[in-house]
């Protein structure tokens, strides 16, 4: 009992996620000012915004729902630790079964949704078309990015993320023999965090803060931390699907393998949201449906070639 | 076309950091017009003018704009010097003449980078600004003031250059030539800028001569005007530069057309600072202005800047009348919102480059 | 090469900012320099100052009052928060007894505390 409750609250629960969130924001927030040649937050920057922002007033506008307002980032700040909870921590998955993996993909998509419907039931103008854009968004990249996935798990003949661990432990690395899989899970996972360059359900300058324009106080402050843990349990499952690295013997070298592994994964993210330029949607969707989805459907092809 | 709904721009949204108020009909992701409103910050300077003295008006009248300041003082002062009939010293030229072509930079990059910062590459939108702090630097060095500079006087510049400035200002500029080449190579080179800006709104050269549009944007349309050459205030009639234009008249092609514009400006500084005359700075000019009129033009960063003057012959001007460029350019909007999706109207709005302080006064 | 280079002119360009060091500072920690020309706090010349009034005329902002009693009594009031740092009383200035320093002046929330007293000069038979 006291054991579960461990794994459930600390880790790789609910506190070990919140850290790694934070800690996501602040390294992606640092990188891109170093980018930019300025100094960047200190490292408590995150915690102390979060903070700022529960000592904030509460409101809402006229005609917005209260009640589901305040408890759609709970509900998405639940899916994704729930998500998190079933994703091995370099190599240690206590509540591993056969089939997370689509439990996993299942939860992540909750916070899209919610993100929807908390446009919807804000009123805001620019929050409606912010929802109605991350849901077209939702579209161009939910597709390719869900048979991205499914390689390494047709590769591994399993639909969990310890058993693609284990089949890549023997066969190595599964970058090396689905690296289209693995960019294209890149661009949905940028997507699905909605970051420079896909962006367009918030772009600041179009429709200001998109679905979260009318938030604030605890609320926006849970979007927020929503986002980042997204962020960091997507990297987490990335990392454990493509480039799992076979468990050494000392569990510490594991464990550094894993953190340098999500470093880099962070680095690579904040490169590619300060190269690439916002997108417009009917750009996006054009790139979803014309490139990415054949493109997909190609590596999978590829690996079903290959496991025969 | 049944859920039209308007958003508002404005006057404060993220979009545009000037107090403007758009109304904006969109249905679904496809722009179906817009209109908007002015005077947010109508301050009255034209007025206010007319109460102050020649002398007070040339620190009044840098405010009129808080990019393109020093333009705007030069320009005046050239009207009430015209007026009094006095012709300031060769090296006063030369000064005002650099800082005016500074403030071109610094406006150019300035502009460029919200461009960027608009369609999502706020890394170049960073770099742009702190390409353009170099020319700031260097304004703020030899005149004293970053922004409101206070460089100019009636009958000349209120600063000598000694020889460790001139020398500061060259290798500053040089600097910024290497750090400015790199940033344009990259503007013009980044394939993400090009497929935001490229066919968005395109003008064409009839519709800028119909709506009187000036500056680079007309010269993006094809539309070959430039003050400096074709109505040139003294020292520019001795000065070579290149006039850029496009043929598009896109977002794109303003973007180049800043970009080059950059360019020529950086030139214009060395040659500037190469044929620069020795002597005074400064001559002495009566408080009182005999009666008449004087109109100036010149050409701000923005394009047109004109001024009107009436004297009275008395310490104080009888009527300042400004124009500034942002005006004619503000018409075109309603005109250019039509056919493009929301995610254009950042693009249109910023590659106006607005200034609404300037058109409101 | 050349075109794979221009390309990616983004990319190269923030790897080199990433090995530079940051161009902005941390303001109130680290002191800002200004150049020596800065135009900051108003500084005045007792010895010179004579009560003419040239700078309380040119200067646009009413940043300056003469508070005159006779020929030779008289105060100069300077109030930094009208004042717009223009430079113009010191052009004015015929005895060069006005001029700026390159010193930033600070804020407060009391602009009544700023006001100083340039000069004051008392008639020398009743002080």
């Amino acid at each position: 009992m006291i054991e579960e409750l461990f794994f459930l609250l600390v880790f790789p629960g609910m506190t070990f996620q919140v850290v790694c969130g934070l800690g996501f924001e602040w390294l992606d927030r640092k990188l891109l000012a170093m980018f930019q040649r300025r100094v960047g937050p200190p490292w408590y920057q995150p915690l102390a915004d979060m903070i700022k922002l529960f000592s904030k007033e509460d409101l809402l506008p006229k005609g917005a729902n209260e009640m589901v307002a305040a408890f759609l980032p709970l509900l998405s700040l639940s899916a994704v630790l729930t998500a998190g909870l079933y994703i091995p921590i370099a190599g240690f998955s206590p509540v591993s079964f056969e089939g997370d993996l689509i439990v996993i993909l299942f939860l992540m998509s909750v916070p899209t949704l919610a993100y929807y419907v908390a446009g919807i039931v804000s009123v805001g103008i620019y929050s409606i078309l912010g929802g109605g854009r991350s849901l077209l968004q939702f579209f161009s990249y939910e597709v390719p990015l869900l048979i991205a996935l499914s390689g390494p798990a047709i590769l591994a003949r399993s639909w969990s993320v310890s058993g693609v661990m284990s089949a890549q432990a023997g066969l190595g690395p599964f970058i090396l023999f689905q690296p289209l899989g693995f960019v294209l899970a890149m661009v949905g996972l940028i997507g699905k965090l909605k970051r420079d360059p896909l962006d367009i359900p918030k772009a600041k300058s179009e429709v200001v803060g998109g679905s979260l324009t009318e938030f604030t106080g605890a609320k926006l402050a849970f979007w927020h931390l929503v986002m980042n843990v997204q962020a960091i349990v997507g990297i987490f499952l990335l990392v454990n699907l493509f480039l799992a690295w076979p468990q050494m013997l000392h569990p510490l070298l594991t464990a550094g393998i894993f953190l340098a592994q999500c470093l880099i994964m962070i680095l690579i993210l904040s490169t590619t949201s300060s190269v690439f330029a916002r997108l417009r949607i009917d750009q996006l969707a054009g790139l979803g449906w014309r490139i990415l989805v054949p493109l997909a459907l190609l590596q999978v092809a590829v690996v079903i070639l290959m496991g025969v | 076309m049944q859920n039209r709904i308007s958003i508002p721009i404005g006057p404060q949204h993220p979009l545009l950091k000037e107090p403007l108020s758009m109304m904006i009909d969109i249905s679904g992701e496809k722009v179906l017009g817009g209109s908007m409103r002015l005077g947010y910050v109508h301050r009255g300077i034209e007025r206010l003018a007319e109460q102050r003295n020649y002398i007070q008006n040339v620190l009044l009248i840098e405010r009129v704009c808080g990019i393109c300041s020093h333009v705007h003082t030069t320009t005046y002062c050239y009207a009430v010097e015209a007026l009094l009939g006095i012709e300031i010293p060769p090296r006063a030229q030369y000064i005002r003449a650099l800082m005016c072509e500074l403030e071109r930079i610094h406006s150019h990059l300035l502009w460029l980078g919200i461009l960027a910062k608009h369609v999502g590459l706020e890394t170049i939108f960073m770099h742009a600004w702190h390409d353009r702090e170099s020319s700031l630097d260097i304004m703020e060095a030899i005149s004293g003031g970053r922004v409101s500079h206070a460089a100019n006087q009636i009958g000349g510049v209120s600063f000598n250059l000694d020889k460790a400035q001139a020398e500061m200002i060259r290798s500053t500029i040089s600097n910024l030539r290497t750090q400015v080449e790199g940033l344009l190579n990259v503007i013009e080179t980044e394939p993400a800028l090009h497929a935001r800006t490229q066919g968005v709104a395109p003008v064409s050269a009839e519709m800028i001569r119909q709506y009187c549009v000036v500056g680079p944007i007309a010269r993006a349309s094809g539309v070959d005007i430039d003050l400096r050459r074709d109505d040139p205030l003294p020292p520019y009639d001795q000065l070579e530069f290149k006039v850029i234009t496009h043929a598009d008249g896109d977002a794109w092609a303003r973007t180049l057309v800043r970009a080059q514009e950059t360019r020529e400006s950086l030139n214009l500084c060395d040659t500037i600072m190469r044929d620069m005359p020795d002597g005074e700075v400064l001559v002495r000019a009566p408080r009182k202005v005999p009666p008449g009129e004087a109109i100036i033009r010149s050409e701000a960063p923005r394009g047109e800047v004109f001024y009107y003057l009436r004297s009275d012959g008395s310490e104080n001007p009888a009527r300042v009348k400004i124009r500034t460029p942002t005006l004619s350019a503000l018409s075109m909007i309603p005109a250019q919102l039509a056919a493009i999706q929301v995610a254009d109207i950042p693009v249109v709005l910023a590659g106006i480059d607005l200034c609404v302080a300037c058109a409101d006064r | 090469m050349e075109r794979l280079k221009k390309r990616f002119s983004l990319l190269s360009a923030i790897i080199d900012a990433l090995i530079e060091p940051p161009e902005t500072v941390g303001y109130p920690f680290t002191k800002l320099e200004l150049p020596e020309t800065y135009r900051g706090a108003i500084v005045i010349d007792p010895e010179k100052c004579t009560g003419c009034g040239l700078c309380v005329r040119d200067c646009p902002a009413q940043g300056l009052e003469l508070v005159k009693k006779s020929r030779h009594e008289f105060k100069l009031i300077h109030y930094p928060a009208r004042c717009a740092y223009c430079g113009q009383c010191s052009i004015s200035c015929r005895r060069k007894a006005i001029s700026h320093s390159n010193q930033l002046v600070g804020s407060t929330s009391n602009p009544e505390a700023l006001v100083v007293v340039l000069k004051e000069k008392e008639d020398e038979e009743q002080g």
